[in-house]
């Protein structure tokens, strides 16, 4: 399986958007029969949140609320903004399992594979 | 970032790829922190740092930390920010095997993408002015922490009555 960064912007998506829109750092890990991600979303609410599973591209977006703090700003080593980024799984997944939980400023999102692509160990038989 | 190098032979053919890989890097998408100044490479958590007459507000991204698992200290004029971030991503054994979390063994975990530090960190912000410890609040909301720091009463502006004789 090759992941791969989705930079072009779908022709569906708004081309102007409110504000500034970020790339989460994120975790992939490969369980074998599922595909782990992990997503830093922090500022995000659940309800802001889409995750998508499309022709073997997994998608996500989340909505963050402007955070106004009182005074001027003295240091700032971060933008705040929404999330989007996507990832090319390929095929093989089973979409209507994928699951997302969003907590504490964390995404994760479970993709499993179909049961026919999963990796099955076989065991040997002595005669 | 020095603009000449060593073996510098085509100089306009090295001025168009610069021009074009900053163009490429403004045009492509934001980078993680967004374009104010970054932390330096390693420094977690990323922080923004807000001053009012009354208070200094710290503001750190700090996704997949409890309350519990934070600890803040302030000292005159320094906040102290340490802690521990968890793995969610199950970590494979000495034994080359992992579970997902649901009691199911996995033979192996290949990594993909791993840009999620985890593991004990802390930083010492240095704020501009000294604030009143006692009164200092922290509250931890979706992953951001958002410390309010009460300025000390010396640092707070005082406003002069002007008497005219």
């Amino acid at each position: 399986m090759v992941t791969q960064t989705q930079t072009t912007i779908p022709a569906n998506e708004p081309q102007s958007e409110p504000t500034l829109t970020y790339q989460p750092n994120v975790d992939i890990c490969d369980l074998g029969a599922e595909v782990l991600l992990v997503a830093d979303i922090p500022g995000a609410h659940a309800a802001g949140i889409d995750v998508t599973f499309e022709d073997g591209v997994l998608a996500l977006r989340a909505a963050v609320s402007p955070r106004e703090l009182p005074g001027r700003a003295v240091r700032q080593e971060y933008g705040i903004g929404n999330y989007r980024r996507s990832f090319r799984l390929g095929d093989g997944f089973d979409a209507s399992q994928i699951s997302a939980h969003y907590k504490k400023g964390v995404l994760t999102i479970h993709v499993p594979r179909l049961a026919a692509v999963r990796p099955r160990k076989v065991e040997v038989k002595t005669a | 970032m020095s603009t000449f190098r060593p073996g510098f032979a085509l100089p306009f053919e090295e001025l168009r790829d610069e021009i074009d890989r900053v163009w490429t890097t403004l045009t492509a998408a934001p980078p993680v922190h967004g374009w104010g100044t970054r932390p330096a490479e390693g420094v977690f958590p990323a922080v923004a740092v807000r001053e009012s007459d009354e208070a200094i507000t710290v503001e750190a991204e700090l996704p997949g930390l409890d309350a519990d698992d934070v600890e803040i200290t302030v000292a005159g004029d320094e906040l102290l920010v340490k802690g521990s971030r968890p793995e969610i991503c199950p970590v494979p054994h000495a034994s080359g095997r992992a579970g997902n979390g649901d009691g199911e063994k996995q033979d192996r975990v290949m990594w993909h993408r791993r840009e999620r530090g985890t593991g004990a960190f802390e930083r010492r912000i240095a704020l501009p002015v000294a604030v009143d410890a006692s009164r200092v609040e922290a509250r931890l909301v979706d992953g951001v922490l958002t410390v309010t720091c009460p300025k000390a009463a010396e640092c707070q502006p005082h406003k002069v009555a002007v008497r005219s004789v």
